[in-house]
Order: C-alpha cells, then structure tokens, then sequence
C-alpha cells in the first residue's frame, strides 16, 4: 500500500528533552564509549534526544507503515554546537520528503529534525531516510 | 595521491550480542522488536534478530570521539548498505578522504567511513567532516 504523499510536510508537535548527565552516561555504556568529555554528547546522541516520546513510531504510526517492513536506510547528522549535560532541548521534527523506488516495491520517508537550545540556538539537525519495503503487488486477476 | 585513502583508525567490535542490543534499546529508546524480539524479526523475513542500524553508526562513531573532541564534528553520514544480523562483528575503518577537485581548501579534515562484517560485506558506508587537523 502506497503512503499517502499528502504526509509530505507532517510534523510532530515541538517537544523537549534534557540531555541529563544520566542518559549521556547510559548512552556512552551501551555504545561501549570510554574515552572522551562525559559532559559533552557522543555524535550519534542526537537519536535518542529526537526519539524521546516514542517520536519515530508515532510518525511511522501516522503514516500508517508497517512497522515490519521498516528499515533504516540513511543517517546524516550536522552538529553546530555540542549538547551537553544538562541541556533542554527543544526538537522539531517532520516529514520531508517521501519518495519511492522500484515500481513502488521500496518507498522511502524523510525525516528531519532541529535540536536547539534557548540561549545557544541551534545545536544540530537530523536527516533520517527510512526504506518501506512493500510486498509485490497481487496479479491482477 | 600519497595520503589519499590512508587508514586513519580501526577497530574490531568484537560481536554484538542480544545483551547489547537490549541496552543500546533501553539507552537510546529505539524499542522497535525488529532487534529485540527474534518472533518478530522471523515475521519481517529475518532468520534472529538484526543490529540497529543506529548501533553501528554509533560504534563507527567510537573512530571519531577516540581520535578527535565531540567538538570538532561537524558532519557524520551513514549509508546502511546491507543488514547486520545479531552476533556478529564489526571491522570499523576511517581513512582519509579524496578531496575533489576545485574544492576549497577550509581546512576542514574529511573521512571516509566503513563498517564491514567479517564476511567481507559492507555494512555501513559513512563520511565525517571535522573542524580539525590530524
């Protein structure tokens, strides 16, 4: 079933997360990271923060995808400011683009994100390329 | 071309067990069963269940913060070229990118990325731009 293109431009209500000093210790230990600034986020943090409140499974649920048809298929982060520990983070995200492949066998969900702070503006964005594989199309009869 | 593709740093992950995948789960939020529930997995065609794709970027990112501050990123790409299933390893592999031709010299230091299986299969292609020299 295709995903209705009229999704093209969907965004969740702005939310916010603190990036307390608890889940960047949580994040680093299941990453395996030892090294480094244990106040400063590791680069791939910006998930989990525009993840909180269930966020991609709620996009997903409104575009009405399968959620076992999903795979990740692209991830770009840019990073203007770090965000550290104990950060209030206000995160925006939509979707932006929504494309398809293959017949329509392989459709494709861009999802951006902002992450900003109130005094330091903003931090980082998230493009995020989801593949829906779709099952071949019954013959008509 | 001498510095071209020179490998920067590298390191073995070792295998991504189940324990991991239900921490980075719990740590990160993505609860998606797909990596979590091997029922599941079977259901979206998938003989156990398979490594976040975020997971492994995450362990290619290790490349990056051992070498250079969190500070200094400026751009980090992943390309998530084939599926990892759970269990198996990782080679993480970050050499110097080719510059392109005409582009302007910001001083800016430019990786290419690679995560592959012990098979041989690429898992992950990726790129980072740094604000740093090596």
């Amino acid at each position: 079933m295709a995903i209705d293109r009229a999704h093209v431009g969907y965004s969740l209500p702005a939310f916010t997360v603190e990036a307390t000093p608890e889940r960047i210790a949580k994040f680093r230990a299941a990453i395996g990271e030892t090294g480094g600034d244990v106040r400063v986020a590791p680069p791939t943090f910006m998930k989990m923060v525009e993840g909180e409140h269930n966020s991609s499974r709620r996009i997903l649920d409104t575009l009405a995808v399968d959620l076992r048809r999903v795979l990740h298929a692209e991830q770009q982060f840019d990073y203007v400011s770090p965000i550290l520990a104990g950060d209030q983070l206000d995160v925006v995200r939509k979707v932006s683009d929504i494309y398809e492949r293959k017949n329509g066998l392989m459709e494709f969900i861009v999802i951006e994100s902002t992450i900003s702070h109130a005094e330091r503006g903003l931090l980082g964005r998230s493009r995020q390329v989801v593949l829906v594989r779709n099952p071949k199309p019954a013959v008509a009869a | 071309m001498n510095d071209m593709n020179t490998v920067l740093a590298e390191y073995e992950t070792g295998p991504i067990t189940r324990e991991m995948l239900a921490q980075y789960a719990e740590a990160s939020g993505d609860t998606n069963p797909l990596h979590l529930d091997p029922a599941f997995a079977q259901k979206a065609g998938f003989a156990d269940v398979i490594v976040h794709g975020m997971l492994s970027m995450a362990l290619l990112g290790r490349l990056l913060s051992s070498r250079f501050a969190n500070r200094a990123l400026l751009k980090f790409d992943a390309r998530f070229a084939a599926i990892l299933p759970v269990n198996t390893s990782l080679r993480c592999r970050a050499r110097l990118a080719d510059v392109a031709e005409g582009q302007p010299d910001d001083g800016h230091l430019r990786l290419a990325l690679e995560a592959i299986d012990p098979a041989g299969t690429v898992i992950i292609t990726g790129s980072a731009e740094l604000a740093a020299a090596l």
